[in-house]
């Protein structure tokens, strides 16, 4: 047995890139050498993996062919697809076949590396030679240490500035020869040595999650603390945050006060140099910042009609007259109105065309800065929550009505445009707008009317909420068909349903349903256009009738189906007494447009078909 | 070693890549908004003739000018391009070489190569590569061109372009590229504070719209006929001439999201026809540009 290592230098790889590479490579090393990997290195300017015992020898291999009596047809193809004449195939078992003594490792080693390199496939990648390789960045050497021999290549190479060529004695001191070369190797251990860093300094944070990008721009760990001047504090605090974090890769402390890794160079330059860099940023974001707040968010509002808002759907000037209905709509108030107008003020300032992301939190930072009351200010923030799975919803009532006015007008106006998601494409992010709506309406008791919802839109949303609640999908789809009025009606009787779903009332409704269902559902034509009292000759037929007039379904599910059910007996004895398809058409009818009424009436509380029993 | 001026600097520069074997061209005489548009760039980046070069390049922003008091943005500034075609395997060592040059201590400072995917739609042109960081600071775009014109590239080149204003405000450590001492005595801000102002005017306020929206129709045309007589090279003049046209229309506010895509189309299919006729063109033997 032998330990092999296989080393790939690259330039520069993204982090995208190395984990993607992390994920192929047990897989790709497997299928080349048999065996998954026993360590993975992976980091900015290598990929490595370690094989602590290999076998000396490859397997011996039987390509098998075509069946002997085959012969003439096949043998010829087949032995020149695998490069050998005719003659050399050998039967074995009624079948022809190539026979492939094993190799010696060290034989096949260099062909396997390059395989390996070719299989590895990168979201984006590129070319840079003629070699036909194509990789996330340029591949400048390979190496292959078999115990204590190169057998491809000859060095690595250690810290980029601070190293050069490295010999990598053996297989199995990797990690040593390139410690020694100020490069550590392994991923994890420069994670370990950010997060004791961090912690060491105190009051980190990293709301933006950049740590897993920063763990593969070093090959050595270097921690360090800065901070920047104070005046800067005036900024809105997740400006700041952003020039930290998406600009630059630090981690935020509190304050003015920032951390942040490098991959070497003199303590005290590299910080006065980040510090200097961060300061510019905020220097920048104060000038854009300073002049947002001249013009006044009130200003900005008025240039919104100069924005198109989506190719088809007008300006952002639009948008805004549609969120001012809806809000109304939604029974908002004053406040509610205030922030609907100054909603999309944002779009016209230049600090969202910066930080595109801040969109809402900058328009709330603006109308806080011009006086505006805290329900207006706190609603533009609120505007665009819940903003991922599980996320936040808005705490104000104002910010409630906002988020699904928001939201009604992106869906109406996407699918009135023909933008519908299909398969896993979802570019206006519909889904999401959708099941925020829903979550706005059950977890948020937002009253959303589903009127307001066109009936494709309509449709869509509440198809998400058949997977957002804890009733079983046929449960709401069974509400989906009641009368409930709102988005959250369907949810509070799709959950009553499932509660009741073993009670006598429920079984008492739902047979009483579904017997009126089967029997007069497919003869609706034939039904009356209104029962006439007149033609109900039996009794049964009354008092069912009579029953039915005393039913109250809509308000408190529990109530409604405990109405509801004392239509129960009333049914049983209908059906024992009369003959609903009686030779009298007009009493047939009559009696037709009865059963149907009792189901319609019933049918408020949903459609009892969609449960089965 | 004493701090040099922005001077100082650039002369680092082309000493040491004429020393390597550029071509030193000198800035395009029309309007550009990056150096990439040099035809010395992305002209020579296609087709199979190897290149080398290196120049200072004037770029034009008019949508980046803040009338000379925002000391981080400007409608005009310099950009240091140089192209390798093709990239040689050690060329990020030769550019580190290049910081040396200009007197960054590799060993105190901490440089990195931070990914970063290049894209240019109005020219139908991407590439791979990083934005260089020193201590923070971004010095340098760094692409290994893949597409120009929508064209593959034959021979991968790699595209060096020093961001001049930022590369001299780190090495004099200044905070504002008006303080920059560009000759001795002599600042960034004397030499083009004023320009930046007027510009700005010029830019935001009093270009013509009318007018532009005309002449980038005129420009578009000429470039049609200048095709079809088998010019590239003219040709390509009126796509840059197009092309700063659609970013004064940009800056005067003057185009919806809908008609910037458009003008933006317009400009890809130009360059693009440009691209294609200069290939073929090659192909027939004629020398390069």
């Amino acid at each position: 047995m032998a330990s092999l290592l296989l080393e790939i230098g690259c330039e520069e790889l993204p982090a995208g890139a190395c984990r993607e590479a992390e994920e192929q490579l047990p897989a790709l090393a497997k299928r080349e050498l048999g065996t998954a990997p026993d360590s993975l290195f992976v980091g900015p300017r290598r990929l490595a993996l370690r094989f602590d015992d290999l076998p000396e020898q490859t397997p011996d291999e039987w390509l098998k062919g075509p069946p002997v009596e085959l012969r003439e047809k096949a043998a010829a193809g087949f032995a020149k697809k695998h490069g050998v004449d005719v003659e050399e195939l050998v039967e074995r078992d009624g079948f022809l076949g190539v026979e492939r003594p094993g190799r010696p490792l060290r034989d096949v080693v260099p062909e396997r590396l390059d395989a390996i390199v070719r299989g590895l496939s990168f979201s984006k990648s590129m070319r840079w030679d003629d070699s036909g390789i194509r990789f996330a960045r340029p591949v400048r050497w390979t190496l292959a240490v078999l115990e204590s021999e190169a057998v491809v290549g000859t060095t690595s190479f250690g810290h980029r500035f601070r190293s050069g060529a490295l010999e990598i004695t053996d297989a199995a001191g990797y990690e040593e020869c390139l410690r020694a070369a100020d490069v550590e190797p392994v991923a994890e251990e420069r994670r370990r040595q950010i997060v004791d860093g961090l912690d060491a300094i105190g009051g980190w944070s990293d709301p933006a999650g950049v740590l897993a990008e920063v763990v593969h721009l070093v090959e050595s760990v270097q921690v360090l603390e800065g901070s920047f001047d104070e005046r800067f504090l005036q900024l809105p605090e997740r400006v700041v945050v952003t020039a930290m974090q998406s600009h630059q890769r630090y981690f935020p402390l509190g304050g003015n006060r920032f951390a942040f890794v490098s991959n070497g160079g003199d303590r005290e330059v590299v910080r006065a140099g980040n510090e200097n860099v961060l300061e510019g940023r905020l220097d920048d974001a104060s000038f854009t910042f300073e002049r947002d707040v001249r013009v006044g968010i009130d200003s900005l509002a008025e240039r919104l009609g100069a924005i198109t808002y989506f190719k088809g759907a007008g300006s952002f000037a639009d948008k805004t007259e549609r969120l001012r209905r809806l809000v109304s709509e939604l029974g908002g108030g004053e406040a509610t109105l205030e922030a609907a107008r100054l909603a999309k003020a944002d779009q016209a300032s230049e600090l969202v065309r910066e930080f595109p992301d801040l969109e809402g939190y900058i328009g709330a930072e603006y109308a806080r800065l011009a006086g505006y009351p805290e329900a207006v200010s706190s609603a533009l923030e609120e505007q665009y929550l819940p903003d991922a799975a599980g996320g936040p919803l808005p705490q104000t009532e104002s910010g409630k009505v906002i988020a699904a006015a928001d939201k009604i007008d992106t869906l109406a106006t996407s699918f009135s445009l023909g933008h519908r998601p299909s398969g896993s494409r979802d570019p206006y992010g519909l889904r999401r707008a959708a099941i925020g709506l829903n979550r706005l309406a059950v977890d948020g008791g937002l009253m959303v009317p589903r009127s307001l919802l066109p009936d494709e839109v309509r449709d869509f949303v509440e198809e998400r909420l058949e997977g957002l609640l804890e009733a079983p999908v046929e449960f709401v789809r069974a509400a989906r068909a009641s009368a409930a009025p709102d988005l959250g009606g369907v949810a509070r009787v799709a959950q009553a349903l499932y509660e009741e779903r073993e009670s006598t009332a429920f079984d008492g409704v739902h047979t009483a349903y579904e017997r009126a269902h089967r029997l007069a559902g497919r003869a609706a034509d034939d039904a009356a256009a209104e029962v006439d009292r007149g033609l109900l000759k039996e009794d049964a037929e009354r008092a069912l009738a009579d029953g039915l007039a005393q039913v109250e379904v809509d308000g408190d599910v529990r109530r409604a189906l405990e109405s509801g059910a004392t239509l129960a007996p009333l049914m049983e004895r209908f059906f024992d007494e009369v003959l609903v398809m009686d030779e009298d058409e007009a009493v047939r009818a009559n009696r037709l447009r009865l059963l149907l009424d009792v189901r319609d009436a019933l049918g408020r509380l949903g459609d009892f078909s969609q449960i089965p029993r | 070693m004493a701090v040099p001026t922005y001077q100082d600097t650039i002369r680092a520069l082309e000493g040491y890549w004429a020393d390597y074997g550029c071509v030193l061209m000198q800035p395009y005489h029309t309007e550009l908004a990056a150096g990439t548009m040099n035809p010395a760039t992305f002209l020579r980046s296609l087709g199979a003739s190897p290149w080398k070069t290196a120049y200072v390049e004037p770029v034009i922003r008019p949508l980046d000018g803040r009338y000379g008091e925002n000391p981080y943005r400007f409608q005009h500034y310099f950009q240091y391009q140089v192209v390798i075609k093709p990239a040689p395997s050690d060329v990020l060592d030769l550019y580190f070489g290049s910081l040396e040059a200009i007197g960054i201590d590799l060993q105190r400072h901490d440089v990195r190569l931070v990914e970063d995917d290049w894209e240019q739609p109005t020219l139908g042109a991407w590439g791979l590569g990083w934005e260089v960081w020193c201590d923070g600071m971004e010095i340098t775009q760094w692409t290994y061109f893949q597409q120009l014109g929508g064209f593959d590239v034959e021979l991968v080149p790699a595209e060096i372009t020093y961001g001049l204003e930022r590369l001299a405000m780190f090495l004099q450590g200044k905070r504002s590229a008006f303080e920059l001492e560009w000759a001795p005595g002599v600042s960034w801000g004397d030499v083009y504070r004023e320009s930046e102002r007027e510009w700005s005017t010029y830019n935001f306020e009093l270009a013509p719209v009318e007018v532009l929206a005309r002449r980038f129709g005129e420009h578009e045309e000429e470039c049609g006929v200048l095709l079809e007589r088998e010019l590239p090279l003219p040709a390509y003049d009126q796509v840059l001439k197009a092309s700063h046209t659609f970013n004064l229309l940009d800056a005067r506010g003057a185009l919806s999201a809908t008609e910037r895509a458009a003008y933006i189309g317009r400009v890809r299919t130009l360059a693009r026809e440009v691209a294609r006729v200069y290939l073929e063109r090659e192909a027939d033997g004629v020398a390069a540009a």
